[in-house]
């Protein structure tokens, strides 16, 4: 165990340096010079000049490269470009409204989808289960806009269940007031594809011989899908769970613009729209090692849920 | 039991995987249904693209927000706004200007300008008070601009995702084949592309786009670049897995063992035996791409301006909801997004299960 | 579906345990075609009995045994309205499902052939047994966990104790058939269906889960319901016989019968088309021999006079192996690669126009050996002499022209077919790369006259691989090294995933090849009982090492090394 970890840490290293190579060349080679995109307008050449000396891209472009280096491992990426706070401000004010939105997206789009998808592929081959395929791929196929912009315009504007926007500061308030909306889309969104990819899990698993051997001992088709069939589908969901682990930080970033929640999903596009260099960088850089995280515990889960992979 | 399948080909006549797999599409009723959807969708952006249909799309034809001719008496309010304020300015004079003129050394050209567009003013035909499907906000029929947005954006989805199973495929086999450093050096290119968030990737190549005057007036091949350059990875895991599997089958082995080169053996032999595996997932890519490029048009990042898609359809549709005009929503939206995209992926479906070589 | 049936009294304690009456099943492979499996199969298993139900691939056996327990895929399975299986009176394909369940894993009860993909691979052993008891006797946690330790034991797991608490993976594969069995006995069931419950083990393991099932049956009372396609195998253990081909039955009577006297000539080619250890007639009978005459088994062995087999000092050698090591590498620890020896240090001479037989259990390193021969696995050391060059350090470009010259044949002939290619780009693609003949047309004569050499019509030059059956397949396979021409062929278990039948055809082929093109084969294979028939050496190989090797004759009569001596004992019993 100890040493599989050591070693999945030590192979993490180089994954680690072409993240922040990949980050750095695309920024400092194709994003013309930072400069002209701080200066805006300006002409003048002396201003123009101040600003790359305080940026360092006079430099040449292994300090450059050093530099960003540093940024990355004292986690200082100085400020934003346009509103001049803190890079890591930002992580911490955003982080918080896009796991609020996001936890109990997944929580109830999991429990929802594995349950869903078990009634499914127990019922396979009926019109039941050919009906609610059917649905799945309806659903995902009108996009995920559609759905934010009718299910606002229906239940925010015409029916007013739900406020049409905003955020507080109150967590609980968060939660059952301005939440339940978002949450609510995101989850009809986010079931079509769960259902169907955790039902060809379960069928997976029933086309294994042991199903056939549970069978043969005389259990009932309950007891067969509960006790033997969910506990080998849970190797793979719990895979895939970890996966999705990451996208809990950068949130579902259409709900957060579509409803004004200051999370981080928001906070990229409006980056992007405003070539916020810094805060880009640094997104994607920690967002990475974030998902090289909630890898390796994807693999180590993986490991732990299946007894026939051993730990070296 | 497979051999006891029964032979499905006339005497002689010897049918190969793919008509095999033809054969039990054209038994799918669902599979056939949306073929046939598909292939109208594809003449329909064909005849598009090739100015037959939807061409003067960026004419302004019908009033503002022109109801749909099927409900012509819906209230319309905009489209009185902005029709009071037209005949209000054809009736002011133009020379409210005059008292500048002295001073102006470009009045003269002004004046001809003024002229030129009058002229033109007068010559525009009567804006129609109803549109097939009705109007946009400056009149534009919102029939042609989904047959429009339909070109572009399934273009963008199918180059893209070409783009992408291409170099897929390439790197899947490359790895999955020749292993070693080969399968390290793309290993290693594959876990840093895909620690990065997918979306995340796009933006910050958006970001960097939009901050490059040189790479920014490319167009559509900007998008369709971002998209495929990013989007190989899902394929490369797939065809290097089939690859390693299928380097240890016999039959490669025994291309080998005749003399058959590493190419061959690669392409020649192993490819077509992965090829429907490859199709399914162009056609997943297909349906992501769309998804992608209209979500990515919609924040501005996408097609541009001068272009339409879905994605920015339904950018407009989110204001116009509000006062009640839904039908660029319902256009765009469902009957041509999602109509395509459903019939796609029932399709990808359908052939799934036809290409599915039980019958080794 | 009618259920008619469940309501047809049987009288109180029938002398037949179970009763098969005229069991019709189908398979719906679409809207319109249904493909028959069995047609009427009757036969009956009366108490205390051992039944085995022989047949080859596709004759319905374990389709069969699988409508007994009720498990046949519900939405393709078709059965006929005046089919019945009847056990105590219930019509068990028509019963309720409730009804059906108390009678399955506790009355009736089944082991499958892969013992480990038939285990639920995350659930500890002793879960597994303790469930059965759980559910048909209603035992507590602790009594049914005391229970599941005396099963193991009487299984013959050492440690029961300690074994509950391990997973399937950690067993090997002969101790998971065991758990198996365990898990079939626990709620002492009246008829255990056995579905080749040996043919995925080794010889000498085979033996010994033969006598336990043969133990248990005497100290249970139970019957056996034996399911195999290798009728030899049933000879010592079944009371009865039920030989099936197509879904229909050809023959059923005493076991005594069967072997001494089968009236069927279907039975008696079964019988008679498997080599044997003690004849080797020049040339195997196959299944159209007795169709097609009325001669009697013996008489039918006559016909075929004896081949004599062995090497002498004057043979040319074709090919000279020495000292061959190949080692793979298991990652262990932080950074280390510990080395597990796949073949070590192997040398033998293959004379021309001889066979060279090499025999060994799963895991021995054969069929590595095989293809480090022809470098399709690269080996670590020692050398491969083709007329006195060492072909494993050719350089490619000279490599190609042996490439020719050392030609294989594998297992699966399902496998080793490109599946998209027609069988006459199979037979072209190596003319062409090696630039046999002049053009394509003319190939296309040489391909035409290679498929009617072994066997094939023209016809089958436009086909594609997967309209042919097995049998078929692997002559495609053995055309396909012909049109190079080879000296060498390596046969690698190429008959093992064959049925008996098809297997004796395809020996003869090879055979009638060796003969007309002076060939030489190293012919890789589990089975002695083929490798004796065919080879002329042979060498024993276990863990990688050739722990003998000579004559076959003189390994068969007397055998030098305690493992030769333990797979012969195996085989003979």
């Amino acid at each position: 165990m100890g040493a599989y970890l050591i070693r999945r840490l030590w192979q993490m290293i180089p994954t680690m340096l072409g993240v922040i190579l990949l980050v750095f060349f695309l920024f400092t080679q194709f994003g013309g010079d930072p400069a002209q995109v701080l200066a805006g307008k300006i002409t003048d050449q002396a201003q123009i000049d101040n600003i790359r000396k305080e940026l360092g891209v006079d430099q040449p472009v292994y300090v450059q490269l050093w530099i960003f280096v540093k940024q990355v491992f004292t986690f200082d990426f100085g400020r934003s470009w346009v509103t001049k706070e803190e890079v890591s401000h930002i992580f911490k004010q955003r982080a918080g409204p896009s796991l609020t939105v996001m936890t109990p997206i997944l929580l109830i789009e999991l429990l929802l989808g594995v349950a869903l998808a078990m009634w499914v592929a127990y019922r396979r081959g009926t019109v039941s289960d050919r009906a609610v395929m059917i649905i799945c791929i309806l659903a995902m196929s009108v996009s995920f806009l559609v759905y934010i912009i009718a299910g606002q315009y229906l239940f925010g504007f015409v029916l007013g269940w739900f406020p049409v926007q905003g955020w507080s500061d109150n967590l609980w308030r968060n939660l059952t007031y301005f939440a339940p909306l978002p949450i609510l889309l995101a989850v009809l969104v986010g079931l079509g594809p769960t259902i169907r990819l955790y039902r060809s899990v379960f069928l997976d698993e029933l086309g294994h011989d042991y199903v056939r051997t549970a069978r043969a001992k005389g259990l009932s088709e309950r007891a067969v899908m509960f006790k033997h069939v969910l506990r080998n589908a849970l190797i793979p969901i719990i895979t895939n769970l970890a996966m999705a682990l990451p996208g809990l930080v950068l949130g579902a970033f259409l709900i957060e613009i579509f409803f004004s929640i200051p999370g981080l999903g928001r906070e990229v596009k409006i980056a992007v729209d405003r070539s916020d260099f810094p805060v880009i960088k640094a997104i994607t850089v920690y967002l990475a090692f974030a998902t090289m995280v909630f890898n390796l515990i994807a693999d180590l889960l993986y490991r732990w849920a299946d007894p026939r992979v051993e730990l070296r | 039991m497979n051999r006891r399948l029964p032979r499905t080909n006339d005497a002689g006549a010897s049918p190969g995987v793919w008509r095999l797999a033809w054969q039990r599409l054209r038994r799918d009723r669902v599979g056939m249904a949306s073929l046939y959807v598909v292939v109208a969708f594809l003449l329909l952006i064909a005849a598009s693209h090739f100015g037959l249909i939807a061409a003067d799309w960026q004419q302004e034809k019908g009033v503002s927000f022109a109801n749909p001719s099927f409900l012509p008496h819906l209230e319309n309010r905009e489209a009185q706004q902005s029709l009071q304020l037209q005949t209000a300015q054809a009736q002011s004079d133009p020379s409210h200007l005059a008292q500048f003129r002295a001073v102006d050394p470009l009045a003269a050209t002004y004046d001809q300008v003024q002229q030129r567009a009058l002229s033109y003013q007068i010559k525009e035909p009567a804006r129609a008070m109803t549109l097939p499907f009705g109007g946009d906000k400056w009149g534009r029929s919102v029939l042609a601009k989904m047959i429009k947005g339909a070109e572009i954006s399934i273009a963008v989805g199918l180059l893209a995702a070409l783009i992408a199973t291409m170099l897929g495929t390439l790197f899947g086999a490359l790895a999955g084949y020749l292993g070693r450093w080969v399968n390290d050096l793309l290993e290693w290119f594959y876990n840093v592309f895909t620690s990065i968030p997918y979306l995340l990737l796009i933006f910050a190549i958006i970001a960097v786009v939009k901050a490059n005057p040189a790479l920014q007036s490319q167009g559509l091949l900007t998008i369709v670049l971002v998209l495929g350059l990013t989007g190989w990875t899902g394929v490369y895991r797939l065809v290097r897995a089939e690859y390693m599997k299928h380097t240890h089958r016999e039959y490669v082995r025994a291309a080998d063992a005749i003399g058959a080169s590493v190419w061959r053996r690669m392409f020649v032999h192993i490819l077509p035996n992965i090829s429907h595996i490859i199709l399914v997932q162009l056609s997943l890519l297909v349906v992501g791409f769309i998804k992608a490029e209209v979500i990515l048009s919609f924040l501005g990042f996408g097609v541009p301006v001068d272009m339409v898609s879905w994605g920015t359809m339904l950018d407009e549709a989110q204001n116009e909801l509000v006062i009640g005009k839904w039908w660029q929503l319902v256009g765009a939206g469902l009957l041509t997004m999602a109509v395509f995209v459903t019939a796609f992926s029932l399709l990808t479906d359908a052939l799934r299960d036809a290409l599915d070589p039980k019958l080794k | 579906m009618s259920t008619a049936y469940t309501h047809v009294a049987v009288a109180a304690q029938p002398p037949q345990l179970l009763r098969i009456d005229r069991l019709s099943i189908g398979f719906r492979i679409n809207r319109e075609d249904v493909v028959p499996a069995t047609r009427a199969v009757s036969f009956a298993v009366p108490r205390e009995s051992v039944v085995a139900l022989v047949g080859e691939s596709g004759s319905g056996k374990s389709v069969t045994a699988l409508a007994v327990m009720g498990l046949l895929p519900k939405d393709s399975a078709v059965i006929g309205r005046d089919s019945g299986i009847y056990y105590n009176g219930i019509n068990l394909l028509f019963a309720l499902p409730a009804q059906a369940r108390s009678v399955r894993g506790k009355e009736i009860a089944m082991i499958f052939q892969e013992p480990m993909s038939a285990l639920n691979p995350v659930l500890r052993v002793g879960a597994q047994i303790e469930e059965v008891l759980r559910t048909h006797l209603r035992m507590g946690t602790r009594a049914a966990r005391a229970r599941a330790a005396e099963l193991l034991s009487e299984v013959g797991i050492p440690e029961p104790q300690r074994r509950l608490a391990s997973f399937p993976h950690e067993l090997s594969g002969g101790q998971q058939q065991r758990v198996m069995i365990a898990m079939a006995i626990a709620c002492e069931p009246k008829l255990l269906i056995a579905d080749e419950p040996t043919t995925a083990l080794d010889v000498t393991i085979q033996q010994q889960i033969l006598e336990l099932l043969q133990r248990l049956k005497t100290r249970h009372r139970m019957s056996i319901l034996f399911i195999t396609h290798d009728l030899a195998l049933v000879k010592r253990h079944a009371d009865q016989v039920v030989v099936l081909q197509d879904g229909v039955v050809r023959e059923q009577g005493g076991a005594q019968q069967i072997f001494r006297a089968p009236r069927d000539a279907y039975t008696r080619a079964l019988l008679a088309c498997r080599p044997g250890l003690d004849r080797r007639p020049q040339r195997l009978p196959v299944v159209e021999d007795f169709l097609n005459s009325d001669l009697r088994v013996d008489a039918q062995a006559q016909a075929f006079p004896e081949r004599v087999r062995g090497v002498s000092a004057d043979d040319a050698m074709v090919l000279i192996v020495n000292h061959l090591s190949k080692r793979f590498y298991l990652r262990s620890g932080l950074f280390e690669k510990q080395p597990l020896a796949a073949v070590s240090d192997v040398s033998f001479r293959l004379p021309k126009g001889k066979t060279v037989g090499l025999v060994g259990e799963s895991g021995s390193g054969k069929s590595t050996l095989g293809l480090a021969l022809l470098r399709l696995h690269a080996a670590d050391s020692g050398e491969v002499l083709f007329e006195g060059n060492d072909i494993l350090r050719l350089p490619p470009a000279r490599f190609r022209a042996y490439k020719r010259r050392i030609q294989i044949i594998f297992q699966n002939p399902y496998a080793s077919l490109n599946p998209r290619f027609t069988v006459g780009q199979i037979l072209l693609e190596p003319m062409q790369l090696h630039g046999i003949g002049a053009d394509d047309r003319e190939r296309r004569e040489l391909a035409l006259a290679w498929l009617r050499k072994v066997g094939l019509e023209e016809a089958a030059y436009a086909k594609y691989p997967h309209e042919f059956s097995g049998g078929q397949r692997q002559r495609i396979a053995v055309a396909r090294c012909l049109t190079l021409k080879p000296e060498v062929i390596v046969c690698d278990e190429c008959v093992s995933a064959l049925d008996v039948s098809v297997q004796a055809q395809v020996l003869n082929l090879l055979q009638d090849l060796q003969d007309e093109f002076g060939l030489s084969y190293l012919f890789i294979s589990h089975d002695l009982a083929v490798v004796r028939h065919m080879s002329d050496y042979m060498l024993v190989m276990r863990a990688g090492e050739v722990v003998e090797q000579g004559e076959s004759d003189a390994i068969f009569h007397a055998p030098q090394h305690p493992y030769t001596q333990q797979l012969l004992a195996a085989l003979r019993n």
